[in-house]
């Protein structure tokens, strides 16, 4: 990770009246990187994306992408930056390629050839010269896609871009992402609250809490690794209580739908089923859960609570 | 430049693809035919003066191009919000502001386009169905002025309350960002003005030839140079003075509005 990032947020910060809605948020994003944003609804996903992309001003800190600053430098900064925040809102009463041609206007770099190859590459030459009215969800998120990426941007951002595709879709989007970001070295950023998806999708995940990252992680190519550092075992004993009391000090336990959950390694395992049997607690079952990103996704942030 | 024009193109298109716009284009050329046509018909055609009906008919074009000019100024701006476009337009390599001069001077086009065509119809459908070659009325009245030297600057001097009105409705829209408020004040605007100029022209106290309501109406000059308000004798250019004045504020609000805000729709 030896490379200038892409995009580099340092102490990002918003705070709307009283609120800090954003929280010192700080992560870079390598070419050729597909990175994740994860938080559940409310975590300030999409308020961060709004200001790396110069919607929403920040109260402290910086946005640098390549090295100009969203700041003092915006065209040179957004130049470089393809995005759909939230829903791909278009112009209704124009055709899909009459949205294309506004964006492609403002952006000299286009030609007529690159919008019909975007077109192509998001499916939608049979439609194209439709009003924008007559689409479905799917076929608007194409068409946002579509407007996104025309200029061949360093930086991709993507906010919830599977919300409306079908599986097909979906697919279809996570392999060209992969593509766009192995063949063409683009930087891409996509946030959801689809855990699954970023599984699939990013080689790094950023997880967002209440407008704090609480922790980045990497994904590709170790998938071992998060499953070996959080198994959980669970011990179906007779008095669940009773063997919690016993296994004091023995890190952390918990009682789960009456069955003891406990955090362990295999040599954990043989030691605390030992000292359950000398204390005379009956042993009826041990099961490991290997606990998926999204448990420990759900684990970190709370599942219940917005915001 | 050339690259700013493709924004001014991009902001006409947005105007010229709707329907609405062509609704509009129609009463313009429309109500004048229909006006000239029914004179017509209940009149002797040999007492009806050209100029006359070109008068009265360009006095009711101007009340509906101003009304057209400040919806579409209204939506240029609060439409993106509501639409949600906002987003993806803002997210060019290209400064707020040129982008909120583009869609001011494509306003403005439009204004000037459907002023061209509303001076073009009432001219030619009335010397079409009138003539030309009776004497008819005398507009110029004691400025000496001809007939055809008072509809220029009849159609100078509205111009000009049009532009004050729509950069109007362009800062509500931009304030508000709410099109149905900025309609509606704008509009209010247009038709309070005689009112409150009434309530105001009473007042002795000078500060009253400050208020933008008395300048609105400058065609008054035309016929007579101190205005047609007898308690204040103004001059023609101290209402362009007075009208330049608001026309820099409301538009150094647009600006810094539109410049400073957030983007959260
Ligand atoms: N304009 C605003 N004024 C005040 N608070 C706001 C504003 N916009 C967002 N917020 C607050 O900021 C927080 C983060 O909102 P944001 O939209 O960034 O969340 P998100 O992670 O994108 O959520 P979701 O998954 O629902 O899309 C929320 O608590 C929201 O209430
Ligand atoms: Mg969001």
């Amino acid at each position: 990770m030896s490379q200038a990032p892409v995009v580099r947020l340092q102490n990002v910060t918003k705070v709307i009246g009283k609120r800090t809605i954003i929280d010192r948020v700080s992560f870079e994003v390598q070419p050729g990187e597909v990175f994740g944003f994860l938080g559940p609804n409310g975590s300030g996903k999409t308020t961060t994306i709004r200001m790396i992309v110069g919607l929403m001003g920040m109260t402290a800190g910086d946005i640098h992408v390549g090295n100009h600053s969203v700041r003092t430098e915006f065209p040179l900064a957004i130049e470089q930056v393809g995005a759909i925040v939230e829903n791909p809102e278009m112009y209704k009463f124009l055709t899909g390629y009459q949205n294309l041609l506004h964006y492609a206007r403002m952006n000299p770099s286009i030609t007529k050839e690159r919008i019909q190859e975007v077109v192509k590459l998001v499916g939608l030459e049979g439609r194209i010269h439709d009003k924008v009215k007559k689409y479905s969800l799917g076929m608007r998120q194409r068409l946002g896609v579509a407007q996104a990426v025309m200029h061949r941007p360093k930086l991709l951002v993507l906010d919830e871009p599977t919300n409306g595709l079908d599986p097909a879709g979906i697919r279809e989007l996570r392999d060209y992402l992969r593509r766009l970001a192995q063949d063409e070295g683009t930087a891409v950023l996509v946030s959801s609250h689809l855990l699954s998806e970023m599984e699939l999708m990013c080689d790094r995940v950023a997880i967002l809490q209440k407008g704090q990252i609480i922790d980045i992680r990497s994904i590709r190519g170790q998938e071992g690794d998060v499953a070996a550092t959080s198994e959980e075992v669970l011990f179906d004993v007779d008095h669940p209580d009773a063997a919690l009391g016993i296994l004091e000090g023995q890190g952390t336990g918990k009682i789960v739908d009456g069955t003891l959950s406990l955090s362990l390694d295999r040599a954990g395992i043989a030691a605390v089923n030992r000292r359950l049997v000398e204390a005379g607690i009956n042993v009826y079952g041990i099961r490991v859960k290997i606990k998926s990103l999204e448990d420990q996704f759900l684990e970190m942030t709370g599942s219940d609570k917005i915001g | 430049m050339g690259k700013f024009m493709k924004l001014v193109q991009n902001e006409n298109m947005k105007i010229y693809r709707r329907i609405r716009t062509w609704i509009m284009l129609g009463f313009i050329i429309g109500l004048p035919i229909l006006i000239s046509v029914g004179k017509l018909l209940t009149s002797d055609s040999n007492t009806t003066s050209s100029w006359g009906m070109m008068h009265i008919e360009s006095v009711f074009s101007f009340i509906l191009i101003i009304i057209f000019t400040v919806v579409i100024a209204s939506e240029t701006v609060a439409g993106e919000f509501t639409w949600g476009t906002i987003k993806l337009l803002l997210i060019r390599p290209w400064s707020r502001s040129a982008i909120l001069l583009s869609k001011y001077i494509s306003t403005m086009l439009f204004a000037l386009f459907l002023t061209v065509i509303a001076f073009a119809v009432t001219y030619l459908i009335n010397f079409a169905l009138f003539g030309s070659s009776q004497a008819g009325e005398i507009l110029g009245g004691f400025g000496g002025l001809s007939n055809g030297e008072f509809m220029l600057k009849f159609y100078l001097f509205q111009f000009i309350s049009l532009i004050i009105i729509v950069t109007f409705g362009f800062m509500m829209s931009s304030a508000f960002r709410s099109s149905g408020l900025a309609i509606g004040l704008s509009i209010s605007l247009l038709f309070a003005g005689s009112i409150v100029t009434g309530i105001l022209a009473s007042s002795d106290k000078k500060w009253v030839e400050y208020v933008l309501f008395m300048h609105l109406d400058l065609t008054t000059y035309i016929n007579n140079p101190k205005g047609s308000i007898s308690n204040h004798p103004m001059s023609l250019g101290f209402s362009l003075a007075v009208l330049a004045g608001y026309f820099i504020l409301f538009n150094a609000i647009s600006w810094t509005v539109f410049k400073k805000r957030d983007v959260a729709a």
